[in-house]
């Protein structure tokens, strides 16, 4: 019996035996796996397992080898490899059945909704998070925003929440995004609503629309978009995180482009108020977007950038081009 | 022994126990996972803090997941993580610290 760590993509005759095993234990291999770790015996591969960003997952174990401590092993292996690689603090999902088998391994509930648990490998991970951040007085609203970069309708959306509460947390999300990091990102919002003295904005650590809670997001496959799994993330937005920050409103611009994003709105307007947490979806200023604005950075088209973002973003755009 | 950074040693499995070792501030913080933590819990700390003292380790953050391992494994587990958050490894002194 061994265990191989590999990078992806796999070898063509791996990738066929890993996908066989994660098939047979009812998982699909959703792509956005760094590395897999491959358990074999005589050739035979009999439990994997993967390191998606913070995540692990695609945990399986053939029905064969169960009860031999194959789970813990390859569990093991990723997570010194993951050591071994910096990345330090682990989040896991899984079904609540198997949730005594993984806090036994160290893992501890950050949030369980009706078929899922997210689990974390610190007891003080969120509670840390949320003690991170102050806590305001009054009626508080939430956004939480990728800003790659922070456009003009980011600041619509912002300008707009603000009006409406008293205190106003904005949470950018701190998971790489595709062009800008989440250290210019922060800066950028920072900058772009330094005026309004009721806005407050943090990283979004892992808590908000990350690779842990909200891994459809970044996968960004639209054509399962009917498939996005966001219960997760608003569930811990809305019993763990609104709570202690005294939340009760919650802000998102409208999205007509990505099915992905459209389909976390859409839960949002379910979900939210279950929870005594208001949800308003804000019309988006029309033709500006992030991915417009990527895009016209791509291909050097400067005069249209301007229009679509504020003069902090542009100054930011054009460090970088320097 | 300083702990320069965070480092973690041995595996989940039978036997086994997981060791991880992480800054702090200040003092030593110990936490215990285990399935015979009302048989062992005592013993277990005690193992771990002995060999923290012994390896001169004042100010760290450690967390033990264990998983029924005997006393021996216990110390080699702690000694190795310290070791390797301390990026002390390749310069062990045998005999001395770690005896």
């Amino acid at each position: 019996m061994g265990i191989g760590i590999y990078s992806t993509p796999l070898s063509v005759r791996q990738q066929e035996d890993y996908l066989k095993l994660l098939e047979a234990c009812g998982l699909r291999d959703e792509g956005d796996a760094d590395i897999v770790a491959l358990m074999t015996e005589d050739d035979r591969l009999i439990a994997c397992g993967a390191l998606a960003g913070h995540t692990v997952k695609q945990l399986a174990v053939d029905s064969e080898a169960e009860g031999q401590g194959a789970m813990a092993a390859v569990l093991s292996a990723l997570i010194a490899e993951a050591y071994a690689r910096g990345v330090h603090r682990l989040f896991l999902c899984t079904k609540p059945e198997n949730l005594s088998i993984f806090r036994s391994m160290g893992f501890h509930t950050v949030i369980e909704t009706g078929d899922a648990v997210l689990l974390e490998n610190r007891k003080d991970g969120l509670s840390g998070f949320l003690a991170s951040i102050p806590k305001y007085e009054g009626v508080c609203g939430a956004v939480v925003c990728n800003c790659d970069p922070f456009t003009l309708g980011h600041r619509h959306l912002i300008e707009y929440a603000a009006a409406h509460c008293d205190e106003l947390y904005v949470f950018a999300v701190s998971e790489k995004g595709s062009m800008f990091s989440p250290e210019e990102r922060l800066d950028m919002i920072r900058k772009g609503t330094a005026d309004l003295a009721n806005c407050h904005v943090f990283e979004s650590d892992l808590y908000l629309i990350s690779r842990a809670t909200f891994p459809a997001y970044f996968i960004r496959d639209e054509s399962r978009a009917d498939l996005v799994k966001s219960d997760l993330d608003i569930e811990l937005f809305c019993k763990r995180i609104a709570p202690a920050l005294n939340i009760s409103r919650r802000f998102a611009g409208e999205e007509p482009f990505s099915p992905v994003t459209r389909a976390y709105n859409e839960r949002m307007k379910e979900l939210l108020p279950e929870n005594g947490i208001s949800f308003e979806e804000i019309p988006r200023l029309s033709e500006i977007s992030a991915g417009k604005v990527r895009d016209h950075i791509a291909s050097g088209e400067y005069g249209k950038i301007r229009e679509m973002v504020p003069e902090s973003t542009y100054e930011v755009i054009q460090s970088r081009t320097q | 022994m300083e702990i320069k950074k965070t480092a973690v040693a041995g595996t989940l499995e039978s036997s086994d126990c997981m060791v991880t070792v992480e800054p702090a501030a200040k003092g030593l913080e110990l936490e215990l996972e285990s399935a015979v933590i009302r048989q062992y819990g005592r013993q277990i700390r005690k193992v771990a803090m002995e060999t923290l003292k012994r390896l001169g380790v004042k100010k760290a953050r450690v967390s033990i997941v264990d998983k029924g391992a005997l006393d021996c494994t216990i110390k080699a587990r702690v000694e190795c993580a310290v070791m390797r958050a301390a990026e002390h490894e390749g310069r062990v002194n045998w005999g001395g610290m770690i005896r």
